[in-house]
Formats: structure tokens, sequence, C-alpha cells
């Protein structure tokens, strides 16, 4: 139950990096054309890595979670 | 186990992204001093007290999934709390003592009135032995 908590903050956050990403051209603050702001090179920067390791962590959260289901199929199986 | 670990991390570096975006703007200065706050100010703080606080909220959560795993494995154990001394149950009050102490002493009344309702006819009691209250008085 509290992991469930924990991967839905996970959820949570990629969704929160994808809007940084598309925030600067979403509110406007970023004329299009136009070289970057500073705004926007951060919120670049900082909306990338929060959505990167978020989706790196909930896809290692499920790969290990699979390897754990798996092991107790071939229990199973064996038994 | 390990995987709870990295949702920890990765929460935790959420977390201090947050904490980051909130501070951006003035750190950059792209947020212009004594002015009202600019479009990209009120973004970027606003979304960095969110990530901050969900990601506070997954750290917790996957600390304490952590710890219940560490429980469920015996790894961790888990403090009891001393429970606290039961106050010892008072014994009840013996029941009809008053009663009793009310059937003892009636002769005692008894005789106490039939010796004053004597003491006015006369010095002598009606057995022909002097009053008690007369002797005591005479000691």
């Amino acid at each position: 139950m509290k992991a469930k908590l924990g991967v839905s903050a996970l959820v949570v956050l990629f969704l929160a990096g994808v809007w940084l990403i598309a925030a600067p051209f979403a509110v406007g603050y970023q004329p299009r054309g136009a070289a970057y702001a500073d705004a926007t090179v951060n919120d670049l920067w900082v909306g990338g890595a929060l959505a990167g390791v978020s989706f790196v962590a909930i896809v290692i959260y499920a790969a290990d979670a699979l390897r754990e289901l798996a092991g107790r199929g071939k229990h199973v199986a064996d038994g | 186990m390990i995987r709870k670990f990295v949702g920890a991390v990765a929460a935790a570096l959420a977390f201090m992204a947050g904490l980051w975006l909130m501070i951006a703007p003035f750190a950059l200065g792209t947020q212009p001093e004594n002015a009202d706050w600019t479009d990209p100010t009120t973004s970027e703080f606003f979304t960095g007290l969110g990530v901050a606080v969900v990601g506070l909220v997954g750290v917790a959560a996957f600390v304490a999934a952590i710890h219940e795993e560490l429980v469920v494995r015996g790894l961790v154990a888990v403090r009891q709390k001393q429970a606290e001394p039961e106050p010892e149950p008072v014994a009840p009050a013996p029941q009809g003592s008053s009663a009793e102490l009310a059937s003892l002493l009636a002769p005692l009344v008894e005789a106490l009135r039939e010796d004053l309702n004597n003491t006015g006819r006369g010095d002598h009691r009606q057995n022909g032995k002097p009053a008690l209250v007369g002797v005591e008085e005479n000691r």
C-alpha cells in the first residue's frame, strides 16, 4: 500500500516533468522563433531530468516486480 | 527491496529539483526585483512547490515501505510500547457495614436512653442497682 503511494508519486512527478518541458510554450513566455530565454532553458533541463529520473524509476520498479512474479511462477511450476 | 530504494532516491532527487525550481527565478535573475511576479516565475514557483511536496510524499512512502519489508523479514525489531501499569482495582466497600454497626450499637443506645429516663425519676435504677452515670460521677 505504501509502495503504491510511492509509485503514484513517481507517476505524478513524471507528469510534472513533462509539464515543465511544455510550460514555456504553453504559458507563452518563450516567444516562437526567438532564442531560448533563461527560464525556458532552466525549465527544459529540470523538467527533462525530472521526467527522465521518474520514468527510469518506474521502469526499474515494474521490472523488479515482474522479475519477482516470474520467480514465483517458476516455483509454482517446479512444485 | 531494491526497487523501493530506487523509488526513494528518485523521489528525493525530485524533491531537490522542486526546491530548485522555487528559487530558480530569483537565483537566475529572471524575476526583476521589486516587481510583480512574471509568468515564468509564477509557473516555476508553483510547479516547484508541487514537485517538492509530491517528492517528499514519495520519499516518505518508499521509506515506510522499506521499513515495513525489513520488519516482515525480521531484520528490524519493532519497539513495543511499554504498557502503562493498570491502576489496582479498589476493593469495594463492605456492604452493610453501617447496618451492622447500627445493630451492634442498638443495645447500647437503648441502655443509654433507659438510663437517661431513669435518672429523672430517681437516683436508683429499677433493678435496685445504682445508675451508671451516678457511679461515674462519684469516682
